[in-house]
C-alpha cells in the first residue's frame, strides 16, 4: 500500500487522533481547552534557550533552518500534514548527559523555565508546587521513545519541535498512541517540554479562555498512576505532580516531540 | 514581582492555622484524624467532599443573587402556585447521611439553606450530624449572630461560620441583600464569631467587573487585616441570578482575582490550598444534599446525582466521579464559566417546578461533552 493512501494521523486542528487504543482518550474534542498558536521568533527562542539552558554552539540561522525543514517534512507527508495545523513550539537543548533524570529536571530544567518566565513576565510568578524529591525517583516510560532524545543530547545539541497534540488522552493512552506513530515521533518528557517553555515562556498564557495542562507523559514517576506537569494559574505558570489514575480528561494534554 | 516560589503561601500552614488544627485535635481527635487523611485519600483516588446540607430553605432575606430561591416554598407558591409535596428530610435521614459519610471517610458538613439560624431545629440538626464525627460549619447572613448566639454555636459543636458580605459599601450590601441594616449585623457577627472562638470565613459573590472595583479591594484589605479568609463565589446563572445574566463573570475577572490571592487572604473554591489542587470542586470537593434528599454536585447545579432514599451516598458519588462534566480535574468553574454547560443547564432547568432535575433527566451515565 502506498503510504500516502493511509489515513491521516492528525485532524485539521493538529490533534493526534485517537485510534485503536485500549487506554482511555476522548474520541471527540470540543476544543474548549486550547493553546493560542504562538508567534515563532527563532532569534528570541534561541536567545532564551542560550541564556537559561546554556550555549549550544548552534547559530540562530541553523536553528531556524532545521526547524523549518522539520516542519516542511511533516507538511509534505499526507499522514502527518495535519500536525502542522496545530501548535508547534521549536526548542533548542544544549549537549548534556545526565546520570539522574529527576535531579536534572529539578535542578536544571525547571529552574530554567522559572528564570525564562520571570524574565518574560516580571509581573507574574512561576511556582513549583511539587513537594516530592525527584532526584533518584524518575525514569523514562518504556515505549515512549523518549530515550532517543536523551541519546541525541549526549551526542550534541538538539533542535526539535514540541507539539502539544495528544489532547484529551490519558497518560497510558498517550504512551500507547506514540508506539503506533511513525518513528520520528517521540513522547515528550521533562527536558523537551521544559525547553519548549524556556523558548516560549508564554505558551500557556491566555486571556480569552483556559489552556490545557501539559503532562510530562514520557516521565515515569516514583509511583504508578502519578505524573508531573506544567499548568497555568491565571497568567502565572506552575509545576506540579498529581495522580492521574489512567483516566482521560478534557483538560489534559501530552506532547509529541520531533527532532530536526 | 516574579519569583520562583517553592510552595509559597497556599501550601504552608500559618502559625494561626497550625494552632487551629492543634486545638481541633485536642478537642475532637477523630475529626482531626479524618481531616488529616484527606490528602492521602486523594492520592489513592478517593474523594472527601464537603457536604452542604439544605434541610430548610426558610430565609429572612431575599437576596438578588440567591442560588436557593427556586427551591423555596415562597417561590413555588408565588411563581408556580404550587406547594411542594415531596417528602422532606428529617433528623433520622441526617443521622443516616452522617453515618454513610463517616463510613466513606468524609469529614465536613456545612449547614446551609435558606438561613440556618432561623431553623428551630438547628441544634438538633448539629446533633444529628454529630460534631464529634464531623467538622460542622454553618452558613449565615449574620442577622441573628450576636455574642450569645455565637457562644451557643460553639458550645453545641459548630466549628466554623461562613458569613455573607456582599459589599464594603453599606448601602450596596443592604440593597444587594434587600435587607436594610444587614451590613451592620454582619459587622456585629464578625466580632461575635471571633470573640466566641469560632473559625470565620467571609463569603462574597463576585459579579462581572467587581474584581476591578475599589470596593472589592477594600474588602480584600478588610478581611486580611482582620485575619479572616475571604471566600469568593462567582455569580452563577442559576436561582435568582438567572434573571441577571450580566452578573456572570468572564475569565478576566477570575484572573484578576487570582492575582489578588498573592497579596490578600482571598480565595475561591478553585484556589490551590495546602497542596490540594482540585480545580472545579464538583463532587471532588463538594456536594449538596437538598431538603428532599437529592444530591447535587455543587450549590449552583440543579441536576441531581440521585436520591439518598433510593441510592447510597457511595454510588451517588461514584456517579458524579464518572460523569465527564464533573469527575475530571479542570481549572474553571463549569456552571460559572463554561458556556456550553451553562446553556445545557439553563435549558434543562427552565420552568422546572421541582428542583433539582432528577438523575437521568439532567445528568446521566450516558452524558458526553460533545453532544
Amino acid at each position: 500500500m502506498n503510504l500516502n493512501e493511509l489515513p491521516p494521523l492528525f485532524d485539521e486542528h493538529g490533534r493526534c487522533m485517537p485510534a485503536n487504543l485500549n487506554a482511555p482518550a476522548l474520541a471527540q474534542s470540543r476544543r474548549y481547552f486550547g493553546i493560542t498558536t504562538p508567534q515563532i521568533d527563532y532569534a528570541a527562542i534561541h536567545a532564551r534557550s542560550t541564556e537559561h539552558l546554556g550555549g549550544s554552539g548552534i547559530l540562530v540561522d541553523e536553528f531556524a533552518r532545521r526547524c523549518e525543514n522539520l516542519m516542511h517534512a511533516l507538511r509534505a507527508d499526507s499522514r502527518t500534514h495535519g500536525i502542522s495545523k496545530g501548535v508547534a513550539v521549536p526548542f533548542l537543548l544544549p549537549r548534556a548527559e545526565h546520570a539522574d533524570y529527576g535531579e536534572a529536571l529539578s535542578q536544571r530544567y525547571i529552574p530554567a523555565v522559572a528564570h525564562a518566565f520571570a524574565q518574560a513576565f516580571p509581573q507574574y510568578s512561576f511556582t513549583d508546587h511539587n513537594k516530592n524529591v525527584m532526584a533518584g525517583q524518575l525514569g523514562i516510560a518504556p515505549g515512549s521513545r523518549h530515550e532517543r532524545l536523551l541519546q541525541a543530547m549526549q551526542q550534541g545539541p538538539v533542535v526539535g519541535c514540541y507539539f502539544p497534540c495528544l489532547s484529551e488522552y490519558s497518560l497510558p493512552a498517550a504512551l500507547e498512541r506514540v508506539q503506533a506513530l511513525p518513528e520520528q515521533f517521540l513522547l515528550a518528557g521533562g527536558y523537551d517540554t521544559s525547553a519548549a517553555l524556556v523558548g516560549t515562556p508564554g505558551l500557556l498564557q491566555r486571556t480569552d479562555g483556559y489552556p490545557p495542562l501539559l503532562w510530562l507523559a514520557a516521565v515515569q514517576a516514583e509511583k504508578p498512576l502519578v505524573g508531573y506537569y506544567y499548568e497555568a494559574y491565571g497568567y502565572n505558570l506552575t509545576f506540579n505532580r498529581r495522580p492521574h489514575f489512567g483516566q482521560a480528561a478534557e483538560y489534559w494534554n501530552s506532547g509529541l516531540t520531533v527532532l530536526g | 514581582m516574579t519569583t520562583m516560589a517553592q510552595d509559597t503561601q497556599p501550601n504552608k500552614l500559618t502559625p494561626a492555622e497550625l494552632a487551629k488544627r492543634e486545638g481541633l485535635r485536642a478537642r475532637k481527635p477523630y475529626v482531626a484524624d479524618k481531616l488529616a487523611a484527606i490528602t492521602e485519600m486523594e492520592e489513592r483516588g478517593e474523594i472527601s467532599p464537603i457536604i452542604r446540607l439544605e434541610k430548610s430553605y426558610l430565609c429572612n432575606f431575599q437576596c438578588t443573587h440567591c442560588s436557593a430561591e427556586y427551591y423555596m416554598d415562597r417561590h413555588q407558591k408565588k411563581v408556580f402556585k404550587i406547594k411542594d409535596a415531596r417528602r422532606k428530610i428529617d433528623l433520622d435521614d441526617i443521622r443516616e447521611l452522617s453515618r454513610q459519610a463517616d463510613e466513606l471517610g468524609l469529614a465536613r458538613f456545612v449547614i446551609t439553606g435558606g438561613e440556618p439560624l432561623v431553623m428551630k431545629d438547628f441544634d438538633a440538626v448539629v446533633e444529628a450530624i454529630d460534631p464529634d464525627k464531623h467538622y460542622v460549619i454553618t452558613d449565615t447572613n449574620g442577622w441573628f449572630l450576636d455574642d450569645a448566639k455565637a457562644r451557643h454555636l460553639k458550645s453545641i459543636g459548630v466549628e466554623k461560620v461562613q458569613l455573607s458580605l456582599d459589599s464594603m459599601i453599606e448601602a450596596d450590601h443592604d440593597a444587594f441583600r434587600n435587607k436594610p441594616g444587614s451590613y451592620k449585623k454582619v459587622m456585629r457577627a464578625i466580632d461575635a464569631s471571633l470573640n466566641a472562638g469560632l473559625n470565620l470565613l467571609l463569603s462574597t459573590v463576585l459579579i462581572k467587573g467587581r474584581a476591578k472595583s475599589p470596593e472589592f479591594l477594600d474588602m480584600c484589605r478588610f478581611a486580611t487585616e482582620r485575619n479572616v479568609g475571604l471566600y469568593v463565589s462567582y455569580a452563577k446563572p442559576t436561582g435568582s441570578c438567572t434573571e441577571h445574566p450580566e452578573f456572570v463573570i468572564e475569565k478576566e475577572d477570575a484572573d484578576i482575582l487570582r492575582e489578588l490571592e498573592k497579596d490578600y487572604n482571598v480565595f475561591t473554591h478553585m484556589t490551590p490550598t495546602y497542596g490540594s489542587f482540585k480545580g472545579c470542586i464538583t463532587v471532588k470537593g463538594i456536594i449538596t444534599v437538598t431538603s428532599t434528599f437529592e444530591v447535587t454536585p455543587c450549590p449552583y447545579i440543579d441536576f441531581s446525582l440521585g436520591n439518598l432514599r433510593e441510592t447510597s451516598l457511595k454510588e451517588v458519588l461514584a456517579r458524579g466521579m464518572r460523569n465527564p462534566w464533573l469527575g475530571p480535574y479542570r481549572p474553571d468553574c463549569i456552571i460559572g464559566e463554561d458556556p456550553k454547560f451553562i446553556k445545557l443547564h439553563t435549558e434543562k432547568t427552565r420552568g422546572v417546578t421541582h428542583l433539582p432535575v432528577p438523575w437521568g433527566q439532567g445528568f446521566s451515565d450516558t452524558d458526553t461533552l460533545t453532544d
